[in-house]
């Protein structure tokens, strides 16, 4: 499943990308990547469907908060 | 090419974006009786806010949102803050996403899997967002007619259903259940607007965010009001709290003469017409602001991977019914608060500034008058 999910983002980009009437490789690479990405996303999620969200503000919030506890604890 | 949407269809979008995907949840379920009170709280304390975002595009005159942008904040500042909203408005579109096919699976397909309601979703978005905010607008402006009209004929057929003591007794415990609801209604849906800044390209003049933003997020907060505040009447206060769906349930109880019964699917089309407008807004905001924080001029080739991509994230987001509970009662997670209040004012104080410095905070006649 994983194989067919991948072919298919890879099949739409190809697609995508040869309609497109110029291909500047600032503009294709980009497309590439977040294609990519997609695509890794979702064989991620189907090998493994309570994978778990990065919290990058959250990250910070809770570092934050536990150099402050740390400050003023004992 | 710049795109310009008129003030009205500017104002209908807005207003479909609020009620978007929020009309069936149980929205400020947490104040209870009260909950009338809650949304007058939120939609006061949410309008400085809306404001606040119409100030700042007032402030870039007829530049496009790019242009604007560049000038009033420079040029690496103004792409990191794009690259931020991009993936806060990708983000949300996967949350939409995430709801109405939730919403699907509960109430009409529970054994389709939801990837094919999200593909499917995800396909008309793409063709939405790559037709630009121009068509968008006026597919807002077009639907609004059916949204608002079966909002308001079934408000008229839900008022036999209503019982007004279930509003009494008023603040009966405490101001706090007001302030929590009026919090969690902030986070979802009201500061969302944020994400329609990033939308709309440029303006006809310089009071047309003003006339664009205040007056459909004011509408748009109302029609909640009475839908909300009339589906508790009809369920009661506590019920209301405990439901998934307690729109769908009042809706539900309509019976006039027994020939007009089980109207909750009229309900169903509303909210899939306002959630797929929201979700196509998302994903264009996306679009542009990871397309302009690369120094792209044009985003319409970015729609599709981000399209692609909402396909896993909506199952990443949020997987359960109960997930998307969670993500409509919470009141203000971080990250909310961070692009929802914290960085809009940080960006009003820092463009009001160097508006100040360029000359350009007072409007003149002419300049106010149109570009």
């Amino acid at each position: 499943m994983v194989v067919v999910v991948i072919l298919a983002y890879a099949a739409v980009a190809a697609l995508e990308i040869w309609l497109w009437a110029e291909r500047p490789w600032q503009k294709v690479l980009l497309y590439l990547v977040l294609i990519a990405a997609g695509a890794v996303l979702a064989a991620l999620l189907l090998r493994d469907s309570d994978l778990k969200v990065p919290e990058p503000v959250g990250f910070v919030t809770r570092l934050i908060k536990r150099l402050w506890e740390g400050g003023g604890g004992k | 090419m710049k795109e310009l949407v008129p003030d009205h269809q500017g104002l209908v979008l807005v207003m479909l974006f609020v009620v978007g995907n929020t009309l069936v949840f149980a929205l400020g379920g947490v104040a209870g009786p009260d909950i009338w009170l809650a949304f007058l709280l939120a939609t006061v304390l949410a309008i400085p806010m809306i404001l606040l975002m119409a100030r700042v595009r007032s402030l870039m005159g007829g530049a496009s949102l790019a242009c604007g942008l560049e000038q009033l904040l420079g040029k690496w500042p103004s792409r990191a803050l794009a690259f931020a909203y991009a993936g806060y408005a990708w983000r949300l579109a996967c949350y939409v996403v995430s709801d109405v096919t939730n919403f699907i699976q509960a109430v009409a397909l529970p054994t389709t899997p939801q990837v094919v309601t999200a593909t499917l979703f995800a396909l008309l978005m793409l063709w939405a967002a790559k037709e630009g905010v121009e068509v968008l607008a006026r597919f807002a402006a077009i639907m609004s007619k059916v949204v608002f009209n079966v909002l308001f004929v079934t408000f008229l057929m839900l008022l036999s259903q209503v019982e007004l003591g279930e509003f009494q007794p008023v603040m009966y415990n405490g101001v706090k259940p007001v302030w929590l609801g009026a919090f969690q209604l902030l986070e979802f849906p009201f500061l969302e607007v944020v994400v329609l800044f990033w939308v709309f390209d440029c303006f006809r003049s310089k009071k047309s965010p003003y006339r664009v933003f205040l007056p459909g997020f004011v509408a748009a907060s109302l029609i909640l009001l009475v839908m909300a505040s009339t589906s508790l009447a009809v369920v009661g206060a506590e019920r209301y709290a405990q439901f998934y769906f307690p729109v769908w349930a009042a809706v539900a109880r309509i019976n006039i003469s027994t020939f007009l019964t089980r109207l909750e699917a009229i309900i169903g089309v509303t909210f899939a017409i306002g959630s797929f407008v929201k979700m196509a807004a998302c994903l264009l905001a996306a679009s542009r602001s990871l397309a302009y924080s690369f120094g792209f001029a044009d985003y319409r080739f970015l729609v599709t991977p981000l399209a692609l991509g909402v396909i896993p994230g909506s199952q990443w987001f949020i997987s359960t019914l109960l997930d998307v509970e969670l993500s409509v009662i919470k009141t203000y997670p971080t990250s909310a608060t961070f692009f929802q209040a914290v960085l809009p004012v940080l960006i009003w104080i820092w463009v009001e500034w160097r508006a100040r410095k360029l000359g350009r905070g007072k409007s003149s006649p002419t300049q106010a008058g149109g570009q």
